[in-house]
This record gives C-alpha cells, sequence and structure tokens, in this order.
C-alpha cells in the first residue's frame, strides 16, 4: 500500500467528472423567442456556440414546438399584455426572460411569464452559459419537488383515509386498532391492491351500511 | 491625401515574473512580424509603432496596463496575454472601450468575446490528440501535476474525462503547485510518481517553475521511455530552460514546433535569428504571436482603418500562411484553425515530431466532452 505523502505546499484536490447536465448541452434544444437584430443574433449565436440546438422565432409561435428543452424570450415593453398561458402548463419547459428594463411594470411581466431566470439586454456572451445551466437544474429540482408534494399528499391522504377505516372495523367488530389494521392488509394482499384502496372501500360501505343500520333501528 | 502617420498598436507581454521566458518569446515573434511588416512599406505606407509595457506575469497589473494603452496611448489592438488569468483580465478593457485583443496562448477554452482573436489552441487541438497518443502509447493510469491555478483545473478536468473513456483507464493522483514553485515543491511529488508508477505523467505545471518539475525527475533517475511527461505547455522555452538532457523523451503536444520542416517555416526562422540571434527560442506561442500580427495587418489593408467595426469583419475572413500552415479565424467563435502536432524532445532539446495533423482543425472552445478516436482528429504517424 502506497503511504499518502503530502508533498511541501502542493495541494491535493480531486477532478470531478462534468455533471450530466453540462454533458447535454449539445443534444439541449433550446428555443429563442426575440426579434431578429443584432441581440437576437448574438443571444443565437453564442448557444450555437455553446453547441445548443437552436431554433429563433420572431413574433413568438402561439404554441411551443414539439421537444423543447429551454425558451429564451425576449420581453420588451410591446410584449407585456401578451399571453403567456403556454409557459404555465405543467410540461412547459423553463423560460428565461431576456429584459432590456427593470422597472416594476416589466419584473412584474417577467413573474407573470413565470421566468426563471433573466438576461440582461444587450445580451454578452459572458453568462449564458451558467444561466442555461442554473435554470435547467433549478427547473428539473422544482419538478422533482412537485413530484414528491404530490406523492407525500397523496400518502397522507391515504394514511387519513386507513385511520378512518380503522376506526369503523373498531367500532363494528369490537377489535382494537391494531387488529383493524391488520384485516385492511390482509384484505389488501389477497385482492392484490393498496391498502388505501382497501380503506376507500370500507369507509364506502360504511356510509351505505350506515344508513341500513338507520332503517333496522325504527321500531 | 492618404493617412501616413505611424499606426500604434499595443504589446503585453511579460519581461518578468513567473511566466516572463515564454511571454517573452512572444513578444520576439511580435516584434518579428511588426519589423517584416514595417520593412515591406508597413500598411499602405504606415508604419507599425509598438507600445509596450511589461505587466511582469501580474493579473491586476494587465489590466492596468491594458486600460492604460486603450485611454492613454490610444491604441485599438492590443497584442498579448498568456495565462487565462491575466486574459481574463484584460478582457473587460477591451469590451468596455470596444478594442481588440490578439490572444496568441493555447487555453482551457469556454471563452468567446467579440472583442478577441484567440491564435493559440483550444482543447480540442491538443488535449484529445495528446490523450490518444499517450495512451495508446503507454497506457491509462495517468497522473496529474499542475500549476495552482484555473487552466490546469479545467485542463486535467478533460484529461480526466478522456482517460475514464478508455477501460482501464484510471487517474492515480493530482496534485497543484503554486505558479511561483522551487525545486523543493517536486521533492514529495516525484517520490510519490516513483511509488505510484503512472503509465505517463500529464504536467500543467507552466511558466518558469516547468524546468524544476523535470529537473527533479531526472534527478529522481525516472526513465521517460517508461513513464514520460506529456505537455501543452511545455514548449522549446521551457527545454532550454532545463536543458536538452533533462528534457529529452518527454512529450508535448502543439500547432507548431520549430522543428517543422517546411519552406515558410525555415525562411521565418532565418529572418528570426538574423534578428535576435538566440534570445530566445522559437515555440508555438512565439509562432502564434508571430502569425497574428499578419492576420491583423492583412485585415487593416482590407479595411482601410483600424476602427474595430470596420477591421473585425476582415479578421474573421482572414487566412494567412503561418509557419505551422494555413491558418485561418473561424467567424463563428474567433478561435484559429490550426495544426495539432506530437512532438518528442530529443537529445538535442529539438522536438522530433512523431504525429501530425493533415488538415486543419476547426476550433471548438465550448465542448464539454471531447471523445477518443475521434476519426476527424486522428493524426498521420511520422516516426516511433
Amino acid at each position: 500500500m502506497v503511504k499518502p505523502r503530502t508533498p511541501t505546499r502542493s495541494k491535493q484536490c480531486v477532478v470531478r467528472e462534468a455533471p450530466q447536465i453540462l454533458r447535454d448541452l449539445r443534444s439541449l434544444r433550446v428555443c429563442v423567442f426575440h426579434p431578429h437584430d443584432q441581440d437576437g443574433q448574438g443571444l443565437t449565436r453564442q448557444l450555437e456556440r455553446i453547441g445548443c440546438q437552436v431554433q429563433a422565432f420572431w413574433p413568438p409561435l402561439p404554441d411551443l414546438p414539439e421537444g423543447v428543452d429551454v425558451v429564451f424570450f425576449a420581453l420588451s415593453p410591446d410584449m407585456l399584455s401578451a399571453d403567456f398561458t403556454r409557459f404555465h402548463r405543467d410540461d412547459a419547459p423553463p423560460v428565461i426572460a431576456v429584459i432590456s428594463y427593470e422597472n416594476p411594470t416589466l419584473i412584474e411581466a417577467v413573474l407573470r411569464l413565470g421566468a426563471i431566470a433573466t438576461v440582461a439586454s444587450p445580451v454578452r456572451s459572458f453568462g449564458l452559459l451558467s444561466v442555461l445551466v442554473l435554470s435547467r437544474d433549478w427547473h428539473n429540482t422544482v419538478k422533482k419537488q412537485q413530484m414528491r408534494i404530490a406523492q407525500l399528499e397523496a400518502k397522507l391522504r391515504g394514511a387519513r383515509q386507513v385511520a378512518e377505516a380503522q376506526e369503523i372495523l373498531c367500532a363494528l367488530h369490537g377489535i382494537s386498532k391494531e387488529e383493524a389494521y391488520h384485516v385492511i392488509r390482509e384484505q389488501a394482499m389477497q385482492k392484490r391492491v393498496t391498502a388505501e384502496e382497501i380503506a376507500r372501500s370500507i369507509i364506502n360501505a360504511n356510509e351505505i351500511l350506515g344508513v341500513k343500520n338507520l332503517r333496522s333501528q325504527v321500531p | 491625401m492618404a493617412n501616413k502617420d505611424p499606426l500604434k498598436v499595443g504589446a503585453l507581454y511579460s519581461r518578468t515574473g513567473v511566466t516572463s521566458a515564454i511571454e517573452s518569446s512572444q513578444r520576439l515573434g511580435t516584434l518579428l512580424a511588426i519589423e517584416e511588416i514595417n520593412d515591406h512599406g508597413g500598411i499602405d505606407g504606415r508604419e507599425l509603432v509598438a507600445i509596450e509595457y511589461d505587466p511582469a506575469s501580474d493579473p491586476s497589473q494587465f489590466r492596468h496596463l491594458a486600460e492604460r494603452l486603450v485611454a492613454i496611448d490610444n491604441v485599438n489592438v492590443i497584442f498579448g496575454c498568456y495565462m487565462s488569468s491575466t486574459l481574463k483580465a484584460v478582457t473587460p478593457i477591451v469590451e468596455k472601450y470596444n478594442r481588440i485583443l490578439f490572444y496568441a496562448t493555447l487555453y482551457e477554452g469556454f471563452e468567446f468575446s467579440n472583442n478577441i482573436i484567440y491564435t493559440g489552441a483550444a482543447p480540442n487541438q491538443n488535449s484529445v490528440q495528446l490523450a490518444d497518443f499517450m495512451m495508446s502509447m503507454f497506457g491509462g493510469r495517468v497522473y496529474l501535476v499542475g500549476s495552482d491555478y484555473i487552466y490546469p483545473y479545467e485542463s486535467n478536468r478533460i484529461m480526466s474525462d478522456l482517460v475514464r473513456q478508455r477501460p482501464g483507464g484510471s487517474i492515480v493522483a493530482q496534485r497543484y503547485v503554486p505558479l511561483n514553485a522551487s525545486p523543493k515543491d517536486f521533492e514529495g511529488i516525484v517520490s510519490e510518481i516513483k511509488e505510484l508508477r503512472p503509465d505517463f505523467i500529464f504536467s500543467t505545471v507552466v511558466g518558469n517553475a516547468t524546468q524544476h518539475f523535470y529537473r527533479a525527475y531526472a534527478e529522481a533517475g525516472l526513465d521517460p521511455k517508461s513513464m514520460p511527461v506529456a505537455s501543452l505547455t511545455t514548449s522549446e522555452v521551457e527545454v532550454s530552460q532545463m536543458g536538452a538532457a533533462v528534457a529529452a523523451g518527454h512529450f508535448t503536444a502543439a500547432p507548431y514546433f520549430a522543428s517543422i520542416d517546411s519552406a515558410e517555416n525555415h525562411r521565418v526562422l532565418n529572418r528570426f535569428r538574423t534578428r535576435f540571434g538566440d534570445e530566445t527560442r522559437p515555440n508555438a506561442c512565439w509562432e502564434a504571436a508571430y502569425f497574428q500580427v499578419y492576420l491583423f495587418a492583412n485585415a487593416m489593408r482590407s479595411a482601410g482603418t483600424d476602427s474595430v467595426p470596420v477591421l473585425m469583419p476582415q479578421i474573421l475572413e482572414s487566412e494567412f500562411l503561418a509557419p505551422q500552415g494555413r491558418v485561418r479565424v473561424e467567424p463563428n467563435n474567433h478561435h484559429t484553425h490550426l495544426y495539432p502536432r506530437i512532438g518528442r524532445v530529443n537529445s538535442k532539446g529539438d522536438f522530433a515530431i512523431v504525429r501530425a495533423s493533415k488538415n486543419a482543425v476547426v476550433p471548438d472552445p465550448y465542448l464539454v466532452t471531447h471523445s477518443l478516436g475521434d476519426w476527424t482528429l486522428a493524426l498521420e504517424t511520422l516516426k516511433d
């Protein structure tokens, strides 16, 4: 075995592999909505230098082209009242706004657009690569968190239903909470469904059975 | 009447500091081209005059002197910078005042400025070829040693990426020394190399410290035949600093070596020796510093002015028969089409060229993932 040695004044650090998000740049499909002026050309060319697949349109298309990974949107003052709903769909790609003003009117529009980042106009080459990578990374993180939140909500709802079903079984059969849970699990396993689904059936049935019980109480 | 006033250009090459030797060679390459152009009547009768400062290999001095060249000396074009950290310092100045910088040094890529022309190699014009060659000849266990700044970090990332693409390829260790490293700084490194026995060493040690590393390697009795050092920055200048005996057997990848056997190279070398003698050793950075003055001068003739908006489009269409071959500026990214070569130092301290690209390679400065075995980058074997 080699003894680790620290040579005088020399420094060790680890070369890290470029993350996938950087490796993906060459296959990235970028949609640019920017007037075809010098600034727009500068933006498109730098994206091409980075190696992205760039499509540029002006005026902005009513619908995004298929399979776009990132959108640059020139938020010029004449675009302030445009319809941004296509950028708000669940499957919409991240949007980076290109802005030439920074007043509240314009920033309000940036928020309404749902932009994840801004690039200042005139666009400089330097900085575009980091904004592109960070925006995609942040967008992916948000998407993952949204999915996780939806899963957790479903789980919480399920847990509440199982608890309710347990109480119904306890009252009906005079069994303990643990025994009630065991019954639900057994049923779920036999029928190859989730415990939550069994719980829902018990709750539904109980509503109907509850009505019967009322009638049987009539003298 | 035509303007016959002298035309001032700026030159920022360090004559002192950690990269003084290599930058001095770039300075002399620049001055040779300027003198040749003036000997042939200047640019349409206008004499080229270089305004020079010594930025002492220090980024903040580079920045300060670039601003002085622009604001006080009123030059539109600057030639200079070696370390990418000094390029970074000058970039905001040429962008703010809309001037042009010609940068004659290989660097780690990921730069583009409307105000800069890059005439040194991007990583796809030297690193890929070097990795391919070294791994096919010596194997994939690689030791990384470099100076402690951004160029070595990114170069090592690219090298590691290429090493990992080879089955069994691995980085056995990675070490950084200060830019002003002394012989002592390499003692531990060389004994570690002795213990780990890598297939080869990739060195991104730059400047005057380079000689200390190769000397420590030689003094430890290590053998370049079985475990050579491969570099992108160890040029003829660094070889002459360490001496032929120490350097012999080690490898460097570059678009130019003084040993290129072409009529154009012989002509330029003869003129250089007649004028400057043995003041420096011609090398890839010297050659880029030389030919980029011609790219400027020829563009200037077509443009008729050194006003940037008129001059830049002419530069972007330039081609020039340089000592390395016919070079061309790539208008899409302002870098230059160059000819990758691999040289091995012989017993006289010259680079014997063992591989060479027949065609110029298109610069691709924003490439994150380089690939081994890309046939478009294949080099021809000259000798083994």
